[in-house]
């Protein structure tokens, strides 16, 4: 196979993309004269059938052991070639794609000049075609397991589908509860489904299941490995409470003597915990945790004669001497299903959020409209940073309800001031659900939202932004430039931009209808897994459209919003998507690793490391040798890690690392061919 | 300056000590005012070691241009430590080929020297051209004194003072095992108005410049056989398969040579300046390092050499780097 080049040239006409601009016959006829070009050939769409049959067919009657189409980007049918060449049995990388379309007929006008340059890319190809080495495609075996980072909807559903698959899952939450952020709202648009009684379920499933292993308020600390054999660190944070004996009774929670002062993460805010506690009742696990930035006992050391929860637990489950666990496994893929943040509602100065008590984030009126909220569901107005009623006896007025709220939305989204030009896709429809609650819980509130454009695209969503409206919520297009307090009302300043009209809007509440964000500490698993971001900084899936669970790192796939922005059926979706993904190396129990990758002369290699820090896929170590007696440090490439994406090539100031396909002897005769002549 | 007995009672107990294999220093050359590496294997070669204004060779290439010979079968390779005797900007060498993993800090021993600064060899000898004698350089105040055939002669430390000494920021060793004197604050800051005043010219008048120079070149190698960051077990333009560059002596040859080898260094380059002071033909190699340095500087905040912690520049990414040159 590796004897004297007999090589094919076939030239695509792509229809007229490529036979528009390219005289293909030309091109063919100068093929023919080049070296060890035993036959050039054209055909319309050599990627069909009869195509791809012609070089079959000249492979077994010539004997060709090289392969040239000129036809499309490599990215486009490389692989489909690769398996044509390979069903004729010859090795897939004695193939050279030599891009006419993309990198000629597509960008020109001039066909002389076209059919040159195309010529000059044949011959480029032919002459690398000569050099190709044949290269083995090499098989790892998969561990039949899979790591799910993130325990919000995406990561909850795709623990489950892979575990009802029969696979062991692990499930990584940095919280002390699963849920994410469905566990927070209320209803759930349009169908108006109450969100905890559609969760809930899976919550409790997903600490049952026999298949997978919860570790909740943990993190995952390192990642090595590559797909099929990832080597995994998690560290569970103690919560200083005891797991086997904690019950749940509460009675530490009540006992505590910082009961009620801080703010509950899980109601934003608008709730209020003492530093141990349950982020809510129906959390999983239903165990206690010991918050240590502010528990007396861990921060101070005393927590009067001994820690009040201690005494009052009668399980004796809290036990301040508990320390972090480190847990390490193996799987074969893993599932990052971080979530979001929502936008800093503060970065928009003019809304007043922070200021005023009755500017809202949409996600701290969801809570406050949540019948099992801090409010217990009704909507009030807020006195933020008021301390705890001290006695009994004293009369405190009951908070009224507001006589209108005001939404803005796209606080955050579509907003190239803050750096987010994306839409956050679900605001234009919670923000429909949360008016719709207003009207159903403050019957005689008026409730008036800005927006900028409605977005109701999908399944049931106009429908219901319709019977919104009829319900007498007001619309106004405009996007407000300042809120004031005048009295004591809220004063929205905007423009209705359907009738050029400036307007002052005197309301009670505002609520900001914030967008999706990627979470502010993304970078962790950024570090761990080497993944892309695109430019609004959401992991990079590898192809935006047929490839969006996958990542660049083979066996690593994304669910959920950390991907990007979408509402709970399109993450359930995607989780669902990357789950089926994930399974795939799974259930087969094998898979192919790039062939392209790299190879260290070691005799040469002089151990800077360069390309171990710049490799993305960590695919890269020093090792020591010996080099004639003498111990030194030299380059290693993992070759189940590597994806040949050649960064390491590009960097070694000696040559000594080259990429197999494309090392220096093969790529500079092939930039040669295309120079001056 | 450095006191000479010191230096020479110090580098005779280092060379004393078991874990040390041999010291790299200086020691009087053999005529006019050159001094030359001394290499030093026993205490009582340590004697005639000095350090005076003459000593521009920047020992930390021996460091890593040492040949290490095969180690006989049955023998076991001598990983005793070098020591090595640095001026501030040659510890920055040390600094930067431990960055790049050249070896382990303890591997070696450096002696410091707080450095007044050294003399530009060539302006000593345009000014005392053909002395076959012997002679020797001090540094008193802000003048070099310089004797030869029995008489002195004093010159203003200004007019014989190396250029890149003119603008050392680290004057100070950045990394020793022992400091042969007390600190040196630096003389002046870089502004680098020489790299501004090459970049302010056209372009064909750059090129002509440059034209006129490469063509000079002879490809001696010595600019890279010098350097103390050009130490790869087998240089890429040394290659036949494939050849990155002929090995003909021509302006395009020679170009493709200066061109590569300054890219090679970028963010590398301490600023030793060790190549252009070997140059037999006078081309100003440091005009292209010192651009580069300057780019390095400006676009991301980096200088090479002086953290060994720091990875080497080109081999890191953040995704705030700056990319506005990129066209």
């Amino acid at each position: 196979m590796n004897g004297k080049p007999k090589i094919g040239v076939y030239i695509c006409h792509c229809g007229t993309n490529i036979a528009g601009t390219v005289n293909v016959e030309e091109v063919v006829q100068f093929a023919q004269t080049l070296p060890d070009v035993v036959v050039a050939r054209n055909y319309s769409y050599m990627c069909s059938d009869p195509g791809q049959a012609l070089i079959t067919d000249d492979i077994e009657k010539m004997g060709l052991n090289r392969v040239v189409v000129s036809a499309c980007s490599p990215r486009m049918h490389e692989p489909t070639f690769r398996k044509t060449i390979l069903g004729a049995g010859i090795n897939p990388y004695f193939l050279e794609m030599a891009n006419i379309r993309e990198q000629c007929s597509w960008v020109h006008e001039d066909p002389i000049a076209a059919t040159e340059k195309a010529k000059r890319v044949v011959e480029a190809a032919v002459v690398k075609a000569r050099r190709l080495e044949a290269l083995d495609v090499k098989e790892v075996d998969v561990e039949p397991s899979c790591l799910i980072i993130g325990a919000g909807i995406a990561g909850i559903q795709a623990a489950l589908d892979i575990a009802d698959a029969g696979f062991k899952v692990y499930l990584v939450e940095k919280s002390p509860t699963v849920g994410g952020h469905m566990a927070q709202l209320d209803k759930t648009f349009p169908t108006l489904d109450c969100s905890a009684c559609i969760l809930t379920p899976k919550m409790v499933d997903v600490a049952n299941h026999p298949n997978i292993e919860l570790m909740t308020y943990s993190e995952v600390e390192e990642i090595g490995g590559y797909i099929g054999n990832f080597d995994i660190k998690v560290r569970k944070k103690t919560r200083y409470v005891d797991m086997d004996k904690c019950t749940g009774c509460g009675d530490c929670a009540e006992a505590c003597r910082m009961a009620g002062r801080f703010p509950n993460e899980f109601d934003e805010g608008i709730g209020m915990r003492g530093c141990i506690y349950l982020p809510f009742p129906q959390a999983v696990p239903a165990k206690y945790t010991v918050d240590k930035d502010t528990c007396l006992f861990l921060t101070k050391g005393k927590c009067g004669e001994s820690p009040k929860c201690k005494d009052a637990c009668q399980a004796g489950a809290v036990n301040f001497d508990l320390e972090d666990e480190i847990v390490e496994f193996k799987v074969g893929t893993i599932i990052v299903a971080t979530g979001f943040d929502i936008f800093d509602a503060k970065l928009k100065p003019e809304y007043a959020y922070g200021v005023y008590d009755n500017v809202l984030t949409a996600l701290e009126f969801e809570r406050m409209v949540n019948a099992s909220g801090p409010t217990g569901g009704k909507v009030i107005m807020l006195e933020r940073g008021k301390k705890k009623k001290k006695k009994e006896s004293e009369e405190v007025e009951p908070p009224r309800a507001p006589d209108s709220v005001t939404f803005i939305q796209c606080v955050g989204s579509r907003d190239k001031s803050v750096g987010n030009e994306y839409c956050s896709r679900v605001c234009c429809m919670y923000t429909a659900k949360l008016a719709h609650l207003v009207r159903d819980k403050a019957p005689d509130a008026e409730v008036t939202i800005f927006y900028m454009d409605v977005r109701a695209f999908g399944k049931g969503f106009e429908e219901f932004y319709d019977r919104v409206r009829r319900e007498g919520v007001k619309y106004i297009r405009g996007n407000p430039s300042e809120i004031y307090r005048k009295g004591d009302k809220l004063i929205v300043r905007a423009e209705d931009t359907l009738t050029s009209t400036p307007l002052e809007h005197e309301t009670d509440m505002v609520v900001l209808s914030v967008g999706l964000c990627p979470r502010s500490d993304n970078r962790e698993i950024i570090d761990l897994l080497k993944l892309s971001q695109s430019s609004d900084l959401f992991y990079m899936e590898a192809h935006p459209k047929l490839r969006p669970v996958d990542t660049a790192s083979d066996g690593v796939y994304l669910a959920g919003v950390c991907q990007g922005p979408k509402d709970i059926p399109d993450a359930v979706a995607q989780a669902k998507g990357a789950a089926s993904a994930a399974m795939i190396p799974m259930a087969s129990g094998r898979v192919k690793v790039e062939a392209q990758t790299s190879v260290v002369d070691e005799a040469t290699c002089r151990g800077c490391g360069f390309c171990v820090e710049l490799c993305p896929y960590t695919a890269i170590e020093l090792v020591e040798v010996n080099r004639m007696g003498w111990p030194v440090k030299v380059a290693r490439v993992n070759e189940a890690l590597c994806k040949g994406c050649g960064a390491c090539a590009a960097a070694c100031l000696s040559g000594s690392i080259q990429q197999r396909s494309f090392k220096d002897w093969q790529l500079l005769p092939q930039i040669q061919a295309l120079g001056v002549k | 300056m450095v006191d000479v007995n010191k230096l020479r009672e110090t580098a005779k107990e280092v060379i004393s000590r078991e874990d040390v294999r041999e010291l790299i220093g200086y020691r009087p050359g053999t005529y006019g005012f050159r001094a030359r590496p001394a290499f030093v294997m026993g205490p009582d070669e340590a004697g005639e070691l000095i350090f005076t204004p003459a000593c521009v060779n920047n020992l930390a290439s021996y460091i890593v241009l040492e040949e290490k010979l095969p180690v006989k079968r049955g023998e076991e390779p001598d990983l005793r430590k070098v020591a090595v005797m640095v001026k501030g900007c040659d510890s920055r060498a040390l600094v930067q080929q431990m960055e790049e993993k050249a070896y382990e800090r303890d591997r070696i021993l450096v002696l410091g020297i707080p450095c007044t600064g050294v003399v530009d060899m060539a302006k000593v000898e345009a000014r005392f051209p053909n002395i076959l004698e012997l002679g020797e350089i001090a540094l008193e105040g802000d003048r070099f004194v310089l004797s030869f055939n029995g008489t002195k002669e004093e010159v203003a430390k200004e007019e014989l003072l190396a250029d890149k000494c003119k603008r050392c920021r680290y004057p100070t060793p950045l990394v020793y095992d022992e400091l042969l004197d007390s600190e040196v604050e630096r003389f002046a800051d870089d502004d680098y108005s020489d790299v501004e005043e090459m970049e302010k010219r056209a372009a064909e008048d750059k090129w002509a410049y440059w034209e006129e120079k490469f063509s000079r070149c002879i490809r001696c190698y010595s600019c890279r056989n010098v350097c103390p960051m050009c130490y790869c077990e087998d240089c890429v333009l040394d290659r036949l398969q494939p050849q990155w560059m002929r090995r003909s002596v021509d302006i395009s040859e020679n170009t493709a040579y200066h061109i590569s080898r300054a890219y090679h260094l970028a963010g590398r380059c301490i600023q030793c300046g060790e190549c252009q002071r070997v140059c037999p033909v006078d081309i100003p190699l440091m005009e292209l390092n010192r651009k580069f340095y300057k780019d390095v500087e400006e676009l991301y905040d980096y200088e090479p050499g002086t953290n060994v912690e720091n990875p080497p520049l080109l081999s890191t990414f953040k995704v705030e780097d700056r990319e506005d040159f990129i066209m």
